[in-house]
């Protein structure tokens, strides 16, 4: 493991079978993540990137592949093959934000109850006061009133229970945290209040996020690195700017044309693509996505490209990544966001 | 009615009687449509935009109580008021459907899981053009091909599981377009789908414009589709429209706090990278027992104090076609709006002052009545 990463994973698979039907959800997915960085995951629907994130946070168990990680003491471990006791503790440094601020939070416990929960069963010995003193504190950092947390969620509002989510994901003061989706389900000006809160606690706290998004638009503001995935493949992973610019992937290119952009005088000429996304159970032979390339050739039908670096630090799985001119945005570099 | 217009909203209010107590979710909306033009209904969760747009198709459900005028140009009827036809009557039947039709935010739930798609879409070409049945069979047919399905003589026969969420997308547009509407109602009809897809029911129905003249209202909260789509934008906050103008202008000129602040608010993706988001503070109010002041009054950073949270702003134009309701704005016919009203306001005529919109006025006494507080 490099001495810079705090995590690094490397060849992960993930495969659900039922039916005797094997889906390969997530395949060979390799990356490294330095501390203090935002990553971001984006990708279709049905792309793998949840169950990525699940793996990492190993709510499922990875079929193949490693994630080694470093704790705060500095120790370096296998986070899959790490046993109950040991996993305990790593549990204490990974922690998820989810999607649905409805469902994710039991509505029959107390605000306070909720944040108060993975201190109770993370620090069964601290004491009862500690815990409320630090589940207010953490409240408070996040925005919510501390008088309101006798409450239950039932009494707050979308981007309110979002906070709440933050707060119990933070309380037990974690290194990583996976953001599923955590603003899709929120409304414009509050998506934009707590993409600014996760920014603010990133600093103060020093934390690093591993963002899943399909909302390219939120993904380029928060992330340092992208990372884009189909079908369960990660095509192309690199610095935010870098990739919006000068995607090299044929897949990026295509997902980026797609983007709306809020600014009717931004007309991007978008790339179609043919047909629809191939069934996961059934992948196509070769690159999983030169049935709808545009610039497939017949390597592409019977081999698979690996994730390989490019001449410019980035890592793209394409054969044809070095000699393709692919067209990104272009950054305009004096006009700021409109307001 | 303007010749031009296929479609006049005149104050139009939707009140909802909830156990709690009146709740005015649409509070004085007025616009109008032009036939072909695309217009883009902007605004966050719960500021009536929906309600809108089923008040003129006549479908809210049984506790909403619409109210105003809803002029509408059917080729059947003539000029029409949609809300003083029966809502289950021949009239509006014969609108509903035909003339005006309406594709849904979710296609998956739109769909009766328990009939083939040709048949749903079926169902409108029989109800409107043909009893007989091969012929109408052929109309869904050849609607389906024209969005784009392919192997339409197989996907006819088979049930909405079989479909992806963009070809269900897809069949949804077919059932509205198949009588051959003259206004389409599209309630968020891309915020389900991937953005690849997304891009190419946009596009579909752009040229499906074009080929059937058709005007679309267009409802979304999302700015960049918005831009995409739309000639001409309103934003609605809590029920009113506060500000209106062309696509372009909207972006290029916002002029209203709310405006602004939800633009900013949304990261432009080839921008240069700005370190936070603009966001608006606090969260909308609900629409019940609102105090007669500017309803963006807790959130707004130009707000002034003792004339907004009194008096509620009209929408005044600022230049042809852009439209505002805001006292803080450098321009003349909102700078005598403000005078007008600060004169009244110091008169002490607060409740009953003869330059304010009668709607909420009226509106604002029937809430104190029905408010359970």
């Amino acid at each position: 493991m490099n001495k810079d990463n705090i995590m690094e994973v490397k060849g992960l698979h993930k495969r659900f079978t039922s039916k005797g039907v094997t889906v390969k959800a997530v395949t060979d997915v390799s990356f490294s993540v330095k501390p203090g960085e935002t990553i971001g995951i984006v990708g279709e629907s049905g792309c793998g990137k949840t169950t990525l994130g699940r793996c990492i946070v190993r709510a499922y168990n990875a079929s193949e592949g490693e994630v080694f990680y470093r704790t705060k003491g500095g120790e370096e471990l296998d986070f899959l093959k790490a046993d109950k006791k040991k996993m305990k503790e790593i549990r204490k440094e990974i922690q998820m934000i989810f999607q649905d601020p409805y469902s994710s939070l039991d509505p029959r416990m107390t605000v306070l109850d909720i944040i108060k929960e993975p201190l109770k069963a993370n620090f069964p010995k601290m004491p009862k006061d500690e815990m409320d003193q630090r589940a207010k504190a953490m409240a408070e950092k996040v925005g919510l009133n501390p008088m309101y947390l006798m409450r239950y969620p039932h009494a707050f509002s979308g981007g309110q229970r979002q906070r709440i989510g933050i707060a119990r994901a933070l309380v037990i003061e974690p290194q990583i945290i996976v953001c599923d989706e955590a603003v899709s389900a929120l409304d414009v000006s509050i998506q934009a209040q707590v993409i600014n809160l996760l920014r603010d606690l990133q600093r103060e706290l020093k934390l690093t996020y591993l963002f899943i998004s399909h909302d390219l638009s939120v993904v380029e503001h928060i992330s340092d690195k992208v990372g884009v995935m189909y079908l369960g493949r990660m095509v192309e992973f690199a610095p935010a700017e870098l990739m919006f610019e000068k995607p090299m992937h044929p897949y990026t290119e295509a997902l980026l044309s797609a983007v709306p952009v809020a600014d009717p005088t931004v007309q991007m000429e978008r790339i179609p693509l043919k047909g629809e996304i191939p069934n996961p159970a059934n992948p196509p032979s070769g690159c999983y996505f030169h049935e709808r390339c545009h610039y497939c050739i017949e390597k592409c039908r019977t081999d698979a490209p690996a994730l390989t670096e490019m001449p410019d630090g980035r890592l793209c799985a394409c054969h044809r990544a070095k000699e393709l001119n692919l067209k990104g945005f272009v950054y305009d570099e004096g006009a700021g966001a409109a307001q | 009615m303007n010749k031009e217009n296929i479609l006049e909203v005149k104050d139009l209010h939707v009140d909802i009687h909830m156990t709690e107590g009146l709740l005015t979710a649409v509070r004085g909306v007025n616009f109008e449509m032009k036939r072909g033009e695309t217009l883009g209904l902007v605004g966050e969760s719960g500021c009536g935009k929906s309600l809108t747009c089923k008040a003129i198709l006549g479908i809210n459900d049984r506790k909403c109580v619409p109210s105003g005028q809803i002029l509408f140009d059917s080729e059947g009827l003539g000029k029409v008021d949609l809300l003083s036809l029966d809502q289950k009557g021949k009239e509006i039947r014969s609108i509903r459907g035909k003339e005006i039709s309406m594709i849904f935010q979710e296609p998956m739930v739109a769909f009766s899981p328990m009939y083939t798609i040709g048949n749903q879409i079926n169902e409108a070409t029989k109800l409107h053009i043909t009893k007989d049945k091969q012929k109408s069979k052929e109309i869904s047919m050849d609607v389906m091909r024209k969005v784009g399905i392919a192997n339409v003589e197989k996907r006819y026969n088979q049930y909405p599981h079989e479909f992806s969420g963009g070809m269900l997308q897809r069949a949804l547009i077919a059932m509205a377009l198949v009588c051959n509407p003259k206004m389409l109602i599209a309630d968020e009809p891309t915020t389900a789908l991937d953005v690849t897809i997304q891009a190419q029911i946009l596009e579909l129905m752009k040229e499906l414009q074009k080929d059937f003249n058709m005007a679309i209202l267009f409802i979304t909260h999302d700015l960049g589709v918005v831009a995409k789509m739309c000639d001409r934008v309103a934003v609605m906050y809590l029920g009113k429209i506060v500000e209106s103008a062309a696509a372009s202008e909207i972006y290029a000129n916002p002029q209203h706090p709310y405006t602004r602040g939800l633009i900013g608010s949304v990261h432009k993706i080839g921008s240069k990278k700005e370190d936070r988001l603009f966001s608006i503070e606090g969260t909308v109010p609900l629409a019940m027992n609102l105090p007669k002041a500017c309803g963006f009054y807790d959130r707004c950073d130009v707000r002034i104090e003792g004339l907004c949270d009194k008096a509620e702003p009209e929408l005044t134009e600022i230049a042809p076609g852009h439209k505002i309701a805001c006292f803080n704005c450098p321009h003349e016919a909102c700078r005598a709006q403000r005078e007008k009203v600060e004169e009244a306001l110091a008169k002490g005529a607060l409740t009953q002052s003869p330059s304010e919109d009668p709607g909420p006025a009226k509106a604002v006494p029937k809430k104190k009545k029905g408010g359970a507080q």
